[in-house]
């Protein structure tokens, strides 16, 4: 016991301290949300373990089982084919393939119900065809595990090809020279080599699909989030939401524990890793065109034919005015969304290089607990910030006389500060995927040198990791401009979203409205996705000269 | 970097700062375009700054709370009477006083203590397929449970509110046990398992997949008039029927209006709300948005017009807060979705 304390006392530096502020300074919500659990359940609990709980369950593992293998299927597919082959439009494609991101879940939810639902595009082309189609009903657990995959499996392929296109030439060199076919590469080789990205995309995914709210309703399917509303709303009982939404983060730590053991302990370090990158294979004939398919097929409809919709509902009730108030929404998203990012991904790589310097194993595993924020529903998020914020608020009020309410309640940094707590997972994972690959040697030849601690990050590994942190810093940006229900509750009075314009309409039945802002928040993430990746490309090509 | 962080500093500067003004603030659920053109239209009248904040009623509420004195909240907005019930029973509305409200609004469409204000009204009624329903055989919401129906009854899920309130008025009006039995036959009767909104039950009459739904009065108005063809198509194909019209009438609900208890321009709230209950403002309410002036001065428009008159269940509306719980569990035993 003696040399335990002794050892903790050795051990402890600086970095473990900073690594347990920062992670303490992100379980606000967390301590505001264990107060809640003290508490005990509400008055419907029995109610709800009654009517509900296994259905909680069984839709929630459903949907996960459903849209993380169809997610895998197209993100990893898509990724090789665009990091392997030469084929037509690859170069276009292989960018398209980001952006059904853009589409928040529940705008794909309406789409596709206009594309496919009664007296929807399909029953327009028909007419127009002339054949008598009336519609297909999506609007079931299937049709929600379709619309999931499709505006959720490039979290998978950005994760892949980032890992895909990063395999050093040498060992493919070396796997062709024992032998190895293509296809045994890709089991053996590549497949392997990619997992912790691969699984790193999972896990967003499927935080994603328990974190689901708007499209799950509207498509009448019992999930846990759908069930922390409907507690707190309709049965007024907040306190058992409360108890759901402590049920949802567990189920998601076991989902993450699950999925981290497949991901193993390996970490992969290559000497040769020198970003040669081997000769992508022309394919001809019909292969050419199967390849070009499995790349086309997940662009045309996650992105192409929802475009497609979203046009058919602007174009009759296009007004310069709206388009007008939209353009000032859109700047004030991109603010907010750029700020979030970049904060964002600093709050990751401090997490992830302040625990690695730290010696305290037990500090090291912590910065994991802080992801899980990615799984606690949004609205859940803001009304813990609130219930911790007031007592902040009154503290003040007593202690000092100080009126600081509006400093809390719809102010900027606490916005900001719920953002970074609810994406952290989604720029830490790809950072530490990358940081794994990389492994310690470079670091460590750095302090040999001479360099401090913070320097060889500085010099050394930032460098290598940009791509990550680009990666990281897109993802954040993407969703915080998707996001809803936390901005709903804590956004300022003269701050709005495109996200939060175009769920209104939608939430009123209004889609030919709802479709401008969406169509726009579409455009601005594909834009800056460009524009982003040139200028990646252009940095990279600097750093080569 | 550095540059990044500058340019990030400036944008949150810019978008913190906010000149004093007289304003008002308004927590509201109501989604509509016509809302906003109606807060522009105040502004220029009377020069009071109107800050809007829309989010779900219950986060709205939620917020209040948390908020407490220091909310800077005057007037909370919501879409049906329950929440605004709701609202008052957390002690977050004071009473609206003002000569204007009483003798504008009647009695049946305030709280008791006037701390809330209907604007307007909605009826929850049944739409039908002229070719397939023959409407001698539709009488009432309690008529809906008949195996005449099996199979051929369009309803969305119990998550919503609109819905909560139709059952906690068959629960006042006749009942828990009736309402139980009510519930799980209309259940028996579903064309599908409850999705959608309500243009989306509409939509489905259109496409056969049942034959009549129950759903809110101006969302066929928005259907009939919607820039889509196809919208209008399905909102020509169904007929309206006014449910209960020999007993106690249509089930109504209002969207309205609270003063919060600790508005910082309450004076300015109030004059907002002698606004809306004004006769012009009302009949904009009715020909933008397709809902009954809660003004009885105010006309009603063409489309209004064409559905005729209606008896209304003259249940008082805080009936339907009250007995929102007692809705939403019986939902659930009964199995609706």
């Amino acid at each position: 016991m003696k040399n335990f304390t002794k050892n903790i006392i050795r051990d402890t530096s600086a970095w473990s301290v900073a690594t347990l502020a920062l992670v303490l300074v992100l379980a606000i919500p967390y301590l505001a949300f264990a107060s809640g659990l003290l508490e005990g359940t509400g008055h419907k609990w029995q109610h709800l373990t009654t009517y509900f709980l296994n259905k909680f369950f069984v839709n929630s593992i459903i949907l996960i089982l459903g849209v993380g293998f169809i997610s895998c299927l197209i993100g990893i597919g898509t990724a090789w084919v665009v990091s392997r082959y030469q084929f037509w439009g690859r170069t276009v494609l292989s960018t398209l393939l980001y952006l059904p991101l853009a589409i928040p879940t529940y705008i794909m939810a309406y789409i596709y119900v206009g594309l496919l639902g009664y007296g929807g595009t399909t029953t327009k082309l028909g007419q127009w065809l002339g054949i008598d189609t009336v519609g297909y009903n999506i609007m079931n657990i299937y049709g929600l595990i379709w619309v999931l995959s499709l505006s959720l499996f490039p979290y998978v392929y950005a994760a892949a090809r980032a890992s895909f296109s990063k395999r050093p030439a040498a060992l493919l060199e070396t796997a062709t020279l024992l032998g190895a076919s293509e296809r045994k590469y890709f089991y053996s080789v590549a497949l392997p080599m990619a997992k912790p990205a691969i699984i790193g995309g999972l896990l967003l995914v499927c935080m994603e699909v328990l974190n689901d709210y708007g499209a799950a309703k509207y498509f009448g399917i019992n999930t846990f989030t759908t069930g922390i509303f409907r507690s707190w709303t309709a049965l007024r009982d907040l306190q058992s939401a409360v108890y759901l939404a402590g049920l949802l983060i567990a189920f998601a730590i076991v989902v993450t524990l699950v999925i981290r053991l497949a991901r193993g302990r390996k970490s992969f370090a290559s000497e040769h890793d020198s970003g040669a990158k081997p000769e992508r294979i022309s394919v001809k004939g019909y292969k050419h065109f199967l390849v070009f398919c499995i790349a086309f097929l997940p662009v045309l409809f996650g992105l192409i034919l929802p475009i497609v919709q979203l046009l058919m509902w602007v174009i009759p009730s296009f007004d310069g005015d709206s388009f007008q108030r939209n353009l000032v929404i859109s700047l004030q998203s991109f603010s907010l969304a750029a700020v979030a990012g970049i904060l964002t991904v600093i709050m990751s790589v401090a997490l992830l290089y302040f625990s690695r310097w730290n010696r305290l194993p037990i500090i090291k595993k912590l910065p994991n607990v802080s992801t899980v924020g990615y799984a606690i529903p949004g609205a859940m998020i803001g009304i813990a910030l609130f219930s911790g914020g007031r007592q902040l608020v009154d503290f003040a009020a007593e202690s000092f006389d100080w009126r600081i309410g509006y400093l809390i309640y719809g102010g900027i940094p606490i916005l900001l500060y719920a953002y970074v707590f609810r994406f952290l997972a989604v720029a830490y994972y790809p950072i530490e995927a990358t940081r794994l690959r990389i492994g310690t040697q470079l670091a460590e030849a750095a302090y040999t040198l001479g360099d401090k601690k913070l320097k060889a990050l500085r010099r050394v590994e930032l460098p290598i990791l940009k791509p990550a942190l680009w990666a990281g810093f897109l993802l954040v940006f993407i969703d915080t401009l998707k996001e809803l229900p936390l901005t709903l509750i804590l956004k300022p009075y003269d701050v709005n979203t495109l996200a939060i314009v175009a769920y209104t309409y939608a939430d009123e039945e209004q889609m030919t409205k709802a479709a401008l802002p969406a169509l726009m928040l579409v455009s601005l993430v594909g834009l800056f996705s460009f524009v982003a990746m040139w200028w990646q490309k252009r940095a990279s090509q600097k750093t080569e000269q | 970097m550095n540059k990044i962080f500058l340019f990030a500093l400036v944008l949150l500067l810019a978008a913190c700062g906010a000149p004093d003004k007289e304003e008002v603030t308004i927590y509201t659920h109501r989604h509509y375009d016509v809302d906003q053109q109606i807060f522009e239209d105040f502004e220029e009248e009377t020069g009071i700054h109107v800050n809007v904040v829309k989010a779900s009623a219950d986060e709205l509420i939620e917020r209040l709370q948390s908020e407490g004195d220091q909310s800077p909240a005057d007037l909370l907005m919501t879409v049906d009477a329950g929440r605004l019930v709701r609202a008052a029973d957390a002690g977050l509305l004071q009473p609206i006083t003002s000569e204007t409200v009483t003798s504008t609004i009647p009695e049946k469409l305030r709280a008791n203590d006037n701390s809330w204000v209907g604007l307007t009204k909605r009826a929850r009624i049944i739409v039908y397929s002229p070719e397939r329903v023959n409407p001698e055989n539709l009488s009432t919401y309690e008529g809906l449970m008949d195996s005449t129906w099996n199979d051929r009854l369009l309803i969305r899920s119990s998550g919503n509110i609109y819905n909560q309130s139709l059952m906690a008025s068959v629960i006042a009006n006749l009942g828990e046990e009736t309402a139980r039995a009510w519930a799980s036959g209309v259940v028996e009767n579903f064309a599908r398992t409850p999705s959608g909104n309500d243009r989306d039950q509409v939509k489905a009459i259109l496409a056969g997949e049942g034959d009549l739904a129950v759903i809110n009065t101006y969302y066929l108005g928005l259907l009939l008039n919607s820039s889509d063809q196809q919208e209008a198509q399905a909102g020509e194909a169904v007929k309206i029927f006014w449910p209960n019209q020999n007993d106690r009438g249509a089930h109504i609900n209002v969207s309205g209006v609270g003063l919060t208890a600790n508005a910082p321009n309450a004076e300015n709230a109030v004059r907002l709300i002698e606004f809306l209950i004004s006769k012009e403002v009302q009949e904009l309410y009715a020909s933008a948005n397709f809902e009954y002036p809660a003004n009885p001065n105010a006309a009603v428009s063409d489309q209004l017009k064409s559905w005729g008159e209606f008896k209304e269940d003259d249940l008082a509306l805080n009936r339907l807060g009250e007995l929102n719980d007692e809705a939403v569990t019986i939902f659930d035993e009964v199995g609706w979705p």
